[in-house]
């Protein structure tokens, strides 16, 4: 019988901390002297009229939802018991970080819900097990790991409004992001140098710069690579709209400019309020994918001098197979580096054994936007580009269960198409497609478009990238399929090598999807796209598209925020389209101090 | 001091991108090619029956359209540059030599595309692939890129000769402008020196702007009269900068810079002569154009060059210029919504004040700064700054030799 291969390597786990407890004492009594300082300043007049407020809103809340109740007719009350409730932007309320309750689904959903819920609370248990006190630790450190606590949250607003296979499939791939924020916030804690301390993790890991795909740590079996600042910037930022703030007044502090993109602003903000673990062996630093990034790596190698550090860094004009050979030169010299400062070596059969993996999941991921692009559309929403993102394109192959999450996926996926199912029921207006750089901070925004507007949100440009199946036979062909695959990486295939990248493509896709709207995102900061704006309004016109430009500005809702987003849109339906909302509840709510 | 003969001249040479040097060397049949970046070789686009022509958008005023186009929040120079092209202001040009170097400027050459911004049959606009870091194969990237994407377009466009001998002799033509350069900018060095830094970037620029040929006997002339110009003997200025930063084609920024009592003795910046007026010294056994691609990459100074080495290079090359010519402080810009240079400028700010123990004046302006009150304040104050810290090191000096003496 075959051994069943375990991903993470188990021993990455059992590896010894050297936790420095005395280190950890004065930690405790410095964060014991921050509360008792809240504590004292803490005016509890406040805080008991903040308590009764809740206790009388839960009581109104209560009455009001029995009112309806007494007021619905038979019908009603069997459809609310059947389908779930339809007024969603009651679950919010004003100041509040999280919703008021859990969405009532009917009773099989609520149920497959709860299920899952559960499912999710058991992984993380499970996981954060396998070391916790590193984990426990960290919290203390790093006030972005207490952001990590909302993930149910996320996972609820991720969800809203969605019913049978659709719920079933979003389950499914959130529940695999999940294990891979918490088995990486794990190693993370320890390993960093301030908690865990695990010296011989810390030697095997190799750590990844913002968004750089894991393809190359295929072939070191033996290592393990971290998205260096995923767990505390990048990811975070999705999770929880108010978590890169911080990072980002700290930096503006420090000197830069308010109008640089929030991505390498947060990072080098972390940088300079030592928000980054200090870990690995080794540090891959990335231009990509953009001007922003490229410049990020100087605060990094500035905060962390011991890390030593190698620049991967690809031709921007990728279509040009002419300069192919620097970008495999490059990645060469990148495994040389990997084994240099890790002892460990480069093998072809790991690498080429991920590649099949991550070529198969690139089938099912077609397959995906086969089903999408037709009439009846399945996996839509914002699950999908997130596990896309995390577990296809960042873990790159790697990773054996994720395989199974696709598979798992496509069968739910290929049944619901099968019986012509709506993953919103009623709520299937308009197809959409996504273009430009999505909100972070507004994650779930497709959800919110389904349910209030009956937008669908069909694909999203970062989507769209690179899906030629990798060499898995030929080394030197391998080496420049790789290449290829990261310079077309998410973000980078669009805003680098030429507008026809970005714009001419725009116009080849609405062909294949046939979305009678496209949700324009304006990410204020985003300098690559913003030189674009009035060729983008000049073509739409001649292609007879419909823009919906929503402004944001990536992780910094401070400056666009939720709402601001909503009523683009708000104003677009109802004036351009003429149309009233699906669920009325929705147009007009307040979220800004929500995760 | 006296006026330099030639400034005037100069001065109104740069009131216009298609100023009257251009204009003579096309109607003698030479071809103008447009540029912008220290990451194109200058010296290729001299070439035989070409000449470079380093774009500016001098006297830009209101850049409505280009902002529609590319929105606020991007770069404006990028920016003036497309609308002086909408505007026909670059009508004149054969070619634009672009990189895609940053992705503001990549899309301006676009627009001017894209837009049909200039009605020339042969008009041509090259996109070439510039690194991010030196190793041997950037080079081969670099030298394959000018090869094909510039110089074989060149020849077959235009039908320059784009041998080695041709390369060569572009290379000692240029050689001989770095060289009267060189002297002139090394006046700067003196105490009191007879050329301030106003008049050294009407120089510089000319030397970028117009063609070679034309501008050389005219600056090898001022050489010879700043040789024998007689400073004022009490110097105007109060204090001596480096300015260091991002690009600076705006003779605003010097003016306003010296009306405020600083000497800028020495200029980092792109369109400055640090980089970019140093002699290309070839040697045997490498083809001409791989050693003019390296002398580049090497000499660059760009912020986009993201490796270690580089990073250092450029706060290095700084503090070696400060010292050299002998600055008291140093002065960081930038140009509001340029990416590379937001980030690079707070950290290298802090760390030529905290490491290298330079005083930094660190800040972002616009394109053109004219009338800048806030810029003027902030000059006034740095150079104010400077007087104090030298006058507190000139007393501490004098009571640590009379202490000194005590004992």
């Amino acid at each position: 019988m075959k051994n069943k291969v375990k991903y993470p390597d188990p021993k990455f786990f059992r590896f010894k901390d050297q936790i420095n407890w005395k280190k950890q004492a004065e930690n405790l009594k410095e964060i014991g002297g921050i509360v008792a300082e809240l504590l004292k300043e803490t005016d509890w007049k406040d805080v008991a009229g903040s308590v009764k407020g809740d206790v009388k809103a839960f009581k109104k809340r209560v009455s009001h939802e029995a009112g309806l109740l007494k007021g619905m007719s038979r019908e009603e009350i069997l459809d609310l018991i059947k389908n779930g409730e339809k007024q969603l932007g009651k679950l919010y309320r004003s100041g509040k970080m999280a919703t008021v309750r859990r969405e009532w689904r009917g009773v099989k959903d609520t149920g497959v819900d709860f299920y899952e819920w559960m499912r999710m609370w058991g992984m993380l248990l499970a996981t954060f097990s396998k070391d916790l006190v590193p984990a426990m630790g960290g919290a203390l450190h790093y006030r972005w790991m207490i952001s990590y606590f909302c993930c149910h949250s996320f996972m609820d607003k991720n969800t809203l409004g969605l019913r049978g296979k659709a719920l079933k499939m979003h389950h499914e791939l959130i529940y695999a992001i999940f294990r891979y924020v918490a088995e990486n916030l794990v190693l993370l804690m320890k390993g960093d140098e301030k908690v865990g301390n695990s010296k011989e993790l810390s030697k095997k890991v190799v750590l990844l710069d913002e968004m750089t795909m894991a393809q190359i740590m295929a072939g070191f079996p033996d290592l393990i690579g971290i998205p260096y600042q995923l767990m505390p910037v990048f990811l975070l930022s999705e999770i929880d709209q108010l978590a890169c703030e911080p990072y980002i007044d700290a930096v503006e502090s420090y000197g830069l400019p308010s109008d640089t993109c929030p991505v390498p602003t947060s990072e080098c903000g972390a940088c300079v309020i030592d928000a980054l673990p200090h870990l690995g062996a080794c540090f891959i630093s990335s231009s990509m994918p953009c001007d922003g990034s490229v410049m990020a790596s100087s605060y990094t190698a500035r905060r962390f001098k011991d890390l030593p550090t190698f620049h991967l860094t690809f031709p921007v004009r990728y279509e040009d197979e002419s300069i192919m050979n620097a970008a495999v030169e490059d990645i060469k010299a990148c495994i040389r580096f990997i084994e240099e400062q890790t002892g460990a070596r480069w093998s072809w059969d790991a690498y080429f054994t991920a590649m099949k993996r991550f070529n198969e999941e690139t089938r099912y991921e077609l397959q995906k936007w086969e089903v999408n692009q037709t009439p009846y559309p399945q996996l839509i929403g914002p699950c999908y580009e997130l596990f896309r993102k995390w577990n296809y394109e960042m873990d790159g192959g790697i990773d054996p269960r994720i395989l199974n999450t696709f598979k798992k996926v496509d069968e739910l996926m290929k049944k619901a198409y099968a019986n012509r199912e709506e993953p919103w029921r009623g709520k299937m207006r308009h197809r959409a497609i996504v273009w430009s750089v999505p909100a972070h901070y507004y994650a779930n925004f497709s959800n919110w478009l389904a349910n209030c507007w009956g937008i669908n949100v069909l694909v999203e440009m970062e989507s769209l990238n690179f899906t030629k199946p990798l060499e898995t036979e030929d080394k030197e062909e391998a080496l420049k399929d790789m290449a290829r695959l990261y310079e077309r990486m998410v973000m980078r295939r669009h805003t680098n090598g030429g507008y026809d990248h970005v714009l001419t493509e725009l116009w080849r896709q609405v062909e294949a999807w046939k979305p009678d709207l496209v949700i324009m995102y304006q990410h204020v900061s985003c300098k690559n796209m913003s030189t674009l704006n009035g060729l983008f309004e000049d073509q739409a016109r001649e292609h007879g598209v419909r823009l919906i430009w929503i402004e944001h500005d990536l992780m910094d809702p401070r400056t666009v925020s939720r709402k601001d987003m909503r009523s683009k849109v708000n104003e677009y339906m109802r004036t351009v389209m003429r149309e009233e909302p699906l669920d009325p509840s929705l147009v007009d709510f307040e979220d800004d101090a929500s995760w | 001091m006296k006026d330099l003969k030639y400034l005037l001249e100069f001065e109104n040479l740069l009131e216009d991108a298609d100023n009257a040097l251009v204009r003579q060397a096309q109607a003698d049949g030479r071809y103008a090619i447009g540029y912008t970046c220290y990451h194109m070789p200058e010296v290729l686009l001299n070439v035989d029956n070409c000449f470079s022509t380093r774009i500016r958008a001098p006297r830009s005023s209101s850049i409505d359209i280009a902002t529609y186009y590319m929105s606020n929040y991007t770069c404006e120079y990028a920016r003036s540059l497309l609308e002086r092209a909408i505007e026909g202001g670059y009508e004149f040009l054969d070619a634009i030599a672009g990189v895609d170097a940053c992705s503001a400027m990549n899309r301006c050459y676009e627009h001017i595309e894209i837009l049909k911004c200039n009605s020339k049959p042969h008009f041509f606009v090259t996109h070439t692939d510039v690194p991010y870091k030196i190793e041997e194969y950037t080079v081969d990237q670099v030298e394959t890129q000018m090869r094909l994407r510039l110089l074989d377009v060149m020849h077959e466009k235009l039908g320059t000769d784009t041998s080695d001998a041709a390369l060569l002799a572009a290379v000692e033509e240029h050689n001989e402008l770095c060289d009267v350069m060189t002297q002139i900018g090394d006046f700067r060095k003196l105490d009191n020196p007879p050329i301030t830094g106003y008049e050294f970037h009407v120089l510089c620029l000319v030397s970028y702007c117009c063609p070679t040929p034309l501008i050389l006997p005219k600056l090898k002339e001022t050489l010879e009269e700043i040789k024998n110009r007689r400073p004022d003997e009490k110097p105007f200025a109060r204090a001596r900068v480096v300015v260091a930063g991002s690009e600076i084609d705006d003779l605003d920024f010097s003016r306003l810079l010296e009306e405020s009592g600083a000497l800028i003795v020495a200029d980092r910046y792109c369109y400055g002569s640090f980089p970019g007026r140093e002699r290309i010294e070839l040697q045997d056994g490498e083809s001409i154009l791989r050693q003019i691609c390296r002398h580049y990459m090497r000499t660059s100074e760009c912020a986009r060059y993201m490796a270690q080495d580089k990073i250092t290079q450029r706060r290095d090359t700084i503090d070696r210029l400060a010292r050299e010519y002998h600055a008291d402080g140093i002065i960081f810009e930038q140009m509001k919504y340029c990416d590379f240079w937001a980030f690079e400028r707070p950290l290298a700010s802090h760390i030529l004040e905290e490491e290298y123990g330079w005083p930094v004046l660190s800040i972002d302006r616009s394109y053109n700064v004219r009338g800048s009150g806030q810029l003027r304040t902030r000059f006034q104050a740095f150079v104010e700054a400077l007087e104090i810290k030298r006058i507190q090191k000139r007393r501490a000096a004098q009571e640590a030799a009379g202490s000194e003496v005590k004992r």
